[in-house]
């Protein structure tokens, strides 16, 4: 038994060093086996991809890959700014109504769904206005739990009655979606009307978006709960592969009617060279692959090796790129790398729970909160420098933007008045005010430094701050049953219309919905209602501006800061113009192939 | 022996059941509601109700049929985990995952096992002498940097800089290819723990008369170390080896994660961040039952090694 066990241990001693030595030889950084003639579009996703059933898709980055499969009406104007809607699904623009409570939309004929087994034959059938009808009683289905469905809620007629109709149904297959909805509907083929209980403008922006795109009802009966990984769409790109929380593989969608790439932008796009490709056919990629790397280190690594296309760039390595002057480094600029910055439409702030005992009524003590926090020196130390300061909520780059918001000075920094303040709120308070607490979501390094430098900002004028850090669900909860007294949090805007910004602080919406402030102010609500109806117009404007104000003046957060993106991209990834709104981009993507193929000698020279 | 076996597999139903009473409570009664989190924003109260009668929770606890609890177990005694979050199957998860996760950790694992042992056969052997001295030293600095460090470090030289290995997973890539610098890592971190434990024991066996008298008798060095002094420090190793087996089932986050090697530690991790009690309760169910089986196993392999150890 002795000798057994020696002998068996050298043998298992001298297999597992050869084994070592053969899986290291072996694992030398070696090209990938793709074609060098196929033009590959490389991608990287930040995060894992939950689903890719559109209908109850939320997230950026399923949107983002849903884009590429499904289409919608409507799709933003890739170059023109600023933004602009124009047809994609839909042969023009929707006939509106004179009373703004009628939209007819005239269908393109012949627009394919991809080849699917769900078919009959396998081959994908045309698009009907029916399918746009399905994708929206779908989406009002309860059975179906659809986060989309706060977008529909109350604003077609018989919608809402169709999902008290759903309800009656212990399953999510009984349900009869030909059940007419008087708001919805499809007189041919080819045209579809939808009829609304009181205007809403919005709804163009809805015909945009994705999670409303039109779905085929034989791959939702044939794919049940497994639809989640089974796309069907009309798109330039079909799934080929998901390996769930890895990577994505999108090919061309042979069935594709084609779209031609547009022969005019805005003043300049010549010079960059994005009207290089104008009228040719789209897409130009025959593969789109996402990498999921939840890791900005290799995500970063692996653009500079040439093997991803684009990438943002991370706080650790933003002096590598970027130098003090805001250029790029020379190094980047060796490699053929690109910078594209551009005014991201977002906001974010410290918010305060408006029905807390204490800071709900101490709109003093909100005040000096405000005026404690140094953003300037914030953006820098968690921006690089790269954000600018949030006077207000409306973001820049949305056409309702105050440019003269600064000199309101809601967003200054003064300690002085910060501790002034503070002795009004404690006056109100009726004596020494308790220790506050902040909710920060995360508790990463970033939420710790982030936690900890609003902590002290605040302390520095005599309040007392403890940092709560929470992980997402838990804030959430918190979040949702009003139970935390200040917050961090911010939001990006789905569409150019400011109207969603304004919509967080409208009483109807209190937590659990998007006004997590629970601010509540009954002319802001009587402004609020009247331009829920509006169509765009300098009036409208105006008003949305007077309503900016009127929610600075009560001081329902501190805002901080509205983001400015900076990406990089390398020489031969073209027609990389970017966009605020828009997901289903790849289509306009190209590479030039040798160009790629070069740069693995000059990574060897910079090196 | 086989009744032995018998009783030890039954003594094992109790404790796998217990640990789903933990997780039934954990999950339910300590957890609270978690339809709130499955609606996210701005969902009304009726999608929440909705959402909590897809996931059975608006069933009574306990006391009943069809009660969340007799659910809870009668779904895991029959391996039905259900839906995660994002409505694929639990098990599928498992199974997809379980393939990286042992692609990494089998290799990673063995490589430590046997690099450590003989290391630790030899620095024993060399007790005392400088070379002694500055196997220890390593060890403890090697424990001492943090784990983190050497991913960071091992992915910017050997991979990025150098060029030696894949910077991360590609579809492109055999296993092999993929796992070897993660491997690599985990063999040189878990190295220094490992090296000291077997150092020790070693020492330990180093000291008693059968190795004196072996040398007295003229036996050569190898065949003291490795045909005498391994055999017979074989019960330490094996209670070592054999309970970290289950463990290699749930792979390892911080590789997976930086790596992108899509295993079960990532999932795991995952899950816990996100609360998908489904997943976790399936991971935790399933380790449980393996780690209970190599506790049985790890009592039949030292009546193998140790002929003084009956099975009775």
């Amino acid at each position: 038994m002795i000798i057994e066990t020696t002998k068996c241990y050298k043998k298992l001693l001298v297999i597992s060093l050869i084994t070592i030595l053969f899986s290291f030889a072996g694992c030398s950084d070696t090209p990938s086996g793709e074609d060098p003639n196929e033009m590959v579009l490389h991608h990287v996703l930040y995060t894992k991809v939950p689903s890719l059933d559109p209908g109850n898709i939320r997230d950026v980055y399923s949107m983002m890959v849903c884009s590429q499969i499904f289409e919608n009406l409507y799709q933003y104007h890739f170059l023109k700014r600023p933004y602009e809607l124009v047809p994609l699904l839909a042969e023009a623009m929707p006939q509106v109504s004179s009373d703004l409570l009628t939209y007819t939309v005239k269908i393109k004929k012949w627009v394919y769904f991809q080849d699917d087994l769900c078919f009959s034959g396998g081959k994908g059938r045309e698009l009907k206005a029916a399918d746009f009808v399905f994708a929206y009683k779908r989406i009002a289905n309860i059975k179906y739990l659809s986060q989309n469905w706060s977008g529909l809620d109350g604003k077609i007629i018989g919608l809402n009655e169709f999902r008290e109709y759903t309800k009656t149904f212990s399953k999510i297959e009984d349900v009869d979606y030909s059940r007419a909805v008087e708001g919805l509907q499809t007189p041919d083929d080819y045209t579809l009307i939808i009829k609304l209980k009181k205007p809403w403008p919005q709804l163009t922006y809805m015909m945009e978006d994705i999670a409303f795109s039109p779905i085929a009802k034989e791959a939702v009966d044939f794919y049940g709960k497994d639809i989640t990984s089974h796309p069907i769409g009309t798109g330039p790109y079909k799934l080929k592969t998901w390996r769930r929380g890895s990577y994505i593989e999108l090919v061309r969608n042979p069935g594709f009617r084609g779209e031609l790439y547009p022969n005019e932008g805005e003043p300049g796009d010549a010079e960059a060279g994005y009207l290089d490709d104008a009228g040719k056919r789209m897409p130009f990629a025959d593969k789109v692959v996402w990498a999921i790397i939840e890791e900005y280190q290799p995500a970063w690594f692996l653009f500079l090796q040439g093997k991803t296309d684009a990438s943002p760039i991370p706080k650790d390595n933003y002096g590598e790129a970027i130098t003090e002057n805001r250029e790029l480094t020379p190094k980047m600029k060796q490699l053929g790398i690109h910078l594209e910055t551009f005014s991201d439409p977002s906001t974010f702030w410290l918010g305060f729970n408006m029905q807390d005992p204490v800071l709900g009524k101490n709109k003093a003590l909100r005040q000096a909160i405000s005026y404690s926090i140094d953003r300037e020196k914030f953006i820098e130390i968690f921006f690089n420098g790269r954000d600018i300061v949030a006077h207000g909520i409306v973001p820049p780059l949305l056409d309702s933007y105050d440019p003269n918001i600064k000199e309101k000075g809601f967003a200054r920094y003064d300690l002085e008045q910060a501790k002034s303040l503070l002795q009004e709120a404690e006056k109100f308070y009726g004596g020494k005010l308790p220790t506050l607490k902040m909710a920060i979501p995360g508790t990463d390094t970033f939420g710790h430094q982030l936690g900890e430098f609003l902590r002290r900002s605040i302390n520095a004028t005599g309040i007392e701050v403890e940092v709560e850090y929470m992980d997402w669900p838990t804030y959430l909860q918190k979040m949702n049953t009003r139970s935390v007294q200040m917050f961090c949090s911010g939001t990006s805007a789905s569409t150019p219309d400011a109207q969603d910004f304004l919509s967080l602080f409208y009483t109807k919406y209190w937590a659990p919905g998007s006004n997590s402030f629970n601010y509540s102010n009954p002319e802001f609500d009587k402004l609020y209602e009247r331009i829920e109806v509006m169509s765009e117009s300098p009036e409208r404007c105006e008003l949305y501006r007077q309503m900016e104000i009127m929610v600075l003046e009560d001081c329902p957060a501190a805002f901080l800061n509205h983001r400015v993106a900076y990406a990089l991209h390398h020489d031969w990834y073209k027609n990389y113009k970017p966009h605020a709104f828009a997901y289903g981009l790849s289509k306009y993507r190209r590479v030039d192939l040798a160009q790629r193929a070069a740069y693995k000698e000059l990574l060897k020279q910079v090196k | 022996m086989i009744t032995y076996i018998i009783r030890r597999l039954l003594y094992t139903i109790p404790i796998v059941l217990g640990v789903l009473l933990l997780t039934f409570t954990l999950f339910t009664l300590v957890g609270g509601d978690i339809s709130l989190e499955i609606a996210g924003k701005n969902a009304s109260k009726e999608t929440i109700n909705e959402i909590r009668q897809e996931y059975g929770l608006n069933k009574p606890l306990f006391l009943a049929w069809d009660s969340q609890l007799v659910n809870h177990f009668k779904n895991a005694l029959t391996f039905n985990f259900g839906r995660a979050r994002d409505r694929e199957p639990v098990i599928d998860k498992i199974k997809r995952g379980a393939g990286p996760s042992l692609a990494l950790m089998v290799p990673m694992f063995i490589g430590e096992v046997v690099i450590s042992i003989s290391l630790a056969l030899v620095i024993a052997f060399v007790r005392g002498s400088k070379w002694d001295v500055m196997a220890v030293v390593l060890c403890v600095a090697g424990m001492s940097i943090p784990y983190l460090s050497f991913i960071l470090f091992g992915q910017y030289f050997l991979a990025y800089k150098w060029g030696f290995f894949p910077v991360f997973f590609s579809p492109d890539l055999a296993p092999p290819q993929y796992v070897a610098l993660p491997v690599l890592i985990g063999i040189v971190t878990g190295l220094g723990g490992n090296l000291r434990f077997y150092r020790t024991v070693m020492l330990d066996e180093m000291r008693n008369d059968y190795v004196r008298t072996a040398f007295a008798k003229g036996l050569g060095t190898g065949t003291v170390l490795f045909k005498h002094v391994l055999k017979n420090a074989m019960i330490p190793i094996i209670t070592q080896v054999v309970l970290a087996i289950p463990f290699l089932f749930l792979g390892s986050l911080l590789l997976e994660r930086f790596f992108g090697i899509p295993g079960l530690g990532y999932l795991m991790i995952e899950a816990i961040g996100s609360r998908d009690y489904l997943i976790i309760n399936a991971m935790t169910y399933i380790s449980a039952i393996l780690f209970v089986l190599f506790n049985v196993i790890t009592d039949i392999c030292y009546a193998f090694v140790d002929p003084r150890i009956s099975l009775e």
